[in-house]
């Protein structure tokens, strides 16, 4: 028995593969020959796309770009994984994908499927077009001495969302929208002239440029920085962000945390889809102030919780008005409602497409102001007895 | 030709002939000049006459003299006594000093009491002698033990002779029920070995079982523990530890209490412990000096440290090798950085680094401590930093070597620590070939013999695999001392597995 299960087992080995060399298992790498790939651009260019790489063979060594063009993505990338300067370019830890407006217009379905079919291509690899431009222009500019361009895409991914300015949706979320909804938001960048921080940095600094309706071939249309915005939230992506509102005659500057959103459909009696009604609630902290006021009022504090309120409901709006003008329903409010009540849904008679151009959809927000950091402001706990040594403290400054 | 069963000779008898049994004993004695033999005037009558012998160093000279020779030779005592079976009679009676004292008739038997350590008295005109024991005391003195470190707990190990360390045992366990039961093990050393069990706890078959295997062994003599441990466990060939031994006579004694059955031999400062499961190899008596909640975290710890040493190395160079997908960018940008001057594949620079780790710890145990101690630092320091900076290996992978090198170290039983170390070159050869393919293989295999083991009957990865599930968290964790405190269910107590408080 035990030297069938061995054998069964060695069997089932040696069938995995053919041997590569002294080792058996043929997905063998020599480490010291690895070119690290963190970013990938392709671009359309007349043999069909161009392909470049960007990667680095150490912590230490200098990032380098290789670039091939070819009839198709996995054409070029195959010139460019055999080697051409004895490296071995890996692509599993490839962590953006940025891709020009011009190739996004008319193959995004084509990068998307060399993704995920390439299985050392993660499917959590971000995906960003370029507009205004190219990609391999892009990369070029952001690369500086010191400043890996890797970097600063990846370091735009990770801030993009604390901005409130997107949110770098992933291959498979992209892929995922694309087959259930049709079409998929896709975060765009453009490459900027600004000063430079330091000299050792790129020429280009990477800007957000809002968002691209895109379905698989071809580009649906583009979102504002304020349609971007209110998207992210109702769509719960942005969870935390900084916001600017102006309170009389300062503006401060929120950060807003905790952002709940509650879609929900509205019924008549007859179970017809009266309308959509999306709650967002959020709460707010006071990181900054340009000007002065006493926050530490009921009145002005309500003042910017209104006017935060009513900044979130207009982009809001805003997102939610642009679907049915440009005829996609990116928000996917359809299926949010489908899953919120699919009974209903399924009995009302009417599709969703026939629906949504003319379906009303409410937004209402409601916005908290928790804390202002002010000493004299303490944050208010709830079971607190009256007339505490604490209490009594802030009591009289507040006078004074 | 047939050939019948010769009956065996009778053995020799005492001669009523004094000079003639002591040429006997000389003949036995041939060639060996501790053996010693004089002559004593039985209380100061030179007509009556008595052989004294015994084993120069064996016995202790001066206890001969005072306990045996002085009244012997004391006429107020011996000189009104004719004849000599009236000596023999008071001897026998306690008219020397002596504890013990045996009346023989067959030389044989007299010749191996002299071996013990007795002296003996052989009388003319008599078939009976008369030994005493006057063993020598010159033996190592009961000190803290020095391969099992005590951090909380009782420092008296076990030494070299079983008397004192069977008296180590009484003293813990003062119990009317602890039995102990001797054998003689060897044709030629005739070791003596103690069977050690709680009669009417302790189960019967676990019992039963241990001296059937003991009676069973075949050697010449038991100077080793691999000779108990080899012929007593299950399956000699696997190179895990299948019964426990320390030199702590408290962790014996815990065990004892637990439903085991413990084994002492002379000649050897351990003490054996069965049945051996994995999940006790995990475990030391300060586990049960500190407070439940630490002793819980370090067992876990050391779970934790089998599988770091086991599986360290060999997914190190599964990962490098061929799932570079697996390493953080990070880290791995880092790693090629390090390996881009390493003129070795990563297959042989885990080789190499194995082999000198290994080569560190057997020269600094070979060697005298103080030298021993100043290998490990030149090897571990100066050669381990100079690899590094002359290229000769990556620091990762002098990081990952040592991680599961110090893992190991943490294992309560170094025979368990080295059967781990073994297995790891296996897994490491495994991914070398396969990559993670070859560590889940190697992994299998290795749960497969693992579970395949068995200690007197009780399964080896009991609770993991073959025992009582529920038991899972007593091998994992050590519960508080005022919880009900149940017995491993496998050993079959006689008090059905609930302690008795």
């Amino acid at each position: 028995m035990k030297k069938a299960v061995i054998f069964t087992l060695a069997l089932t080995l040696a069938l995995t593969g053919c041997s590569s060399g002294l080792t058996i298992f043929s997905n063998y790498r020599h480490l010291e020959m690895i070119e690290l790939v963190r970013t990938v651009t392709v671009d359309s260019s007349e043999d069909g796309v161009t392909v470049g790489i960007y990667g680095t063979a150490g912590e230490e060594q200098e990032a380098r770009m290789y670039e091939k063009s070819g009839p198709s993505i996995g054409v070029a990338m195959n010139e460019l994984t055999l080697r051409p300067l004895g490296r071995e370019a890996i692509l599993s830890h490839t962590e953006n994908m940025l891709i020009g407006e011009d190739l996004a217009k008319t193959r995004l379905d084509e990068v998307l499927d060399y993704v995920e079919r390439f299985s050392e291509m993660r499917l959590d690899t971000g995906l960003l077009i370029v507009r205004d431009g190219t990609a391999r222009d892009l990369v070029f500019g952001l690369a500086g001495e010191e400043t890996p361009a890797s970097d600063v895409v990846a370091g735009l991914d990770r801030n993009i969302a604390r901005l409130g300015r997107g949110y770098v949706f992933s291959c498979r979320e992209i892929a995922a929208s694309l087959a259930q909804n049709g079409c998929a938001l896709v975060q765009c960048v453009r490459g900027e002239e600004e000063e430079k921080l330091f000299e050792k940095r790129g020429d280009l600094n990477l800007a957000p440029a809002g968002m691209a309706v895109m379905r698989p071939d071809s580009t649906v249309g583009f979102l504002s920085d304020e349609e971007t915005l209110g998207a992210m939230l109702i769509l719960g992506k942005l969870r935390s962000c900084n916001l600017d509102v102006p309170v009389d005659d300062a503006v401060l500057t929120l950060s807003v945390d905790n952002v709940k959103s509650d879609i929900k459909p509205v019924f008549s009696k007859d179970g017809k889809l009266q309308r959509a009604e999306i709650k967002l609630s959020l709460e707010a902290n006071l990181v900054s102030m340009d000007g002065l006021v006493d926050v530490r009022t009921r009145d002005v504090r309500e003042r910017a919780e209104k006017a935060l309120s009513d900044k979130v409901k207009s982009a809001c709006d805003a997102a939610v008005r642009r679907g049915p003008a440009l005829g996609f329903d990116f928000l996917d409010l359809g299926g949010i409602l489908t899953r919120r009540e699919p009974i209903a849904m399924e009995d009302m008679g009417v599709s969703w497409k026939e629906v949504f151009p003319s379906l009303p959809v409410e937004v209402e927000v409601e916005s908290v102001l928790m804390r202002t950091y002010d000493i004299i402001d303490p944050p208010e706990i709830s079971g607190r007895e009256e007339g505490t040594p604490w209490e009594k403290l802030t009591d009289s400054l507040r006078d004074s | 030709m047939m050939r019948g069963r010769s009956a065996a000779p009778a053995e020799p008898e005492i001669s009523p002939d004094a000079t003639v049994s002591v040429a006997a004993l000389e003949e036995v004695y041939k060639d060996c000049y501790d053996f010693e033999s004089r002559d004593l005037h039985i209380g100061g009558d030179v007509r009556r006459k008595a052989r004294l012998c015994f084993i120069d160093g064996l016995v202790s000279g001066s206890d001969v003299a005072e306990q045996v020779i002085k009244p012997l030779t004391d006429p107020e005592r011996f000189g009104a006594v004719t004849d000599m079976k009236s000596v023999i009679a008071m001897l026998l009676g306690g008219s020397v000093y002596v504890y013990t004292a045996k009346s023989r008739t067959k030389l044989g038997e007299l010749a191996e009491d002299l071996l013990n350590g007795f002296c003996a008295l052989i009388f003319d005109a008599e078939r009976t002698a008369v030994t005493f024991e006057v063993k020598s005391q010159q033996r190592r003195s009961v000190e803290a033990p020095k391969e099992e470190k005590v951090v909380k707990g009782a420092k008296d190990a076990f030494v070299e002779t079983m008397k004192v360390n069977t008296t180590l045992v009484r003293r813990k366990l003062r119990n009317t029920h602890l039995k102990i039961r001797q054998y003689k093990l060897g044709s030629r050393a005739d070791t003596a070995a103690a069977l050690i069990y709680i009669e009417g706890f302790t189960n019967e078959g676990i019992v039963a079982e241990a001296e059937r295997r003991l009676s069973g062994i075949r050697t010449e003599g038991a100077l080793t523990s691999a000779v108990i441990e080899e012929n007593i466990v299950d399956n000699p060939h696997s190179p895990f530890p299948q019964v426990i031994s320390t030199e702590r006579s408290d962790k014996f004694c815990m065990n004892i209490l637990e439903g085991r059955v413990g084994i002492l031999v002379d000649g050897l400062p351990l003490g054996f412990l069965a049945p051996g499961t994995f999940s006790q190899f995990m475990k030391v008596p300060e586990d049960h000096s500190g407070h439940f909640i630490v002793a819980s975290a370090l067992t876990l710890l050391r779970y934790f440290s089998v599988a770091l040493t086991l599986l360290a190395p060999a997914f190190y160079v599964a990962v490098a090798m061929y799932h570079q997908e697996m390493i953080p960018t990070r880290l791995m940008q880092s790693m090629i950085e390090a390996k881009q001057q390493v003129p070795f594949p990563t297959a042989a620079e885990v080789i190499m680094m194995l082999l000198a780790f290994e080569l560190l710890q057997e020269a600094g145990i070979r060697l005298p401590s103080p030298i021993g101690e100043t290998v490990s630092i030149i090897g571990a320091l100066i050669v381990g930093q100079s690899a590094v900076e002359a290229s000769v290996v990556s620091p990762v992978v002098v990081v990952v070597i040592a991680l599961a090198g110090i893992a190991g170290y943490t294992m309560p039983n170094q025979d368990m620590g080295s059967a781990l170390r073994l297995c790891r070159f296996f897994l490491v050869l495994a991914a070398i070939g396969f990559g993670m393919f070859g560590v889940a293989l190697g992994c299998a295999v290795l749960l497969y013999h693992l579970s395949s083991l068995e200690s007197f009957g009780v399964p080896y990865m009991t609770p993991f695999a073959g025992g009582e599930g529920q038991h899972l968290s007593r091998a994992l964790l050590r519960h508080s001392m005022t919880d009900k405190k149940d017995r491993e269910p496998e050993l079959k107590t006689g008090d059905g597995g609930e302690a008795k408080l």
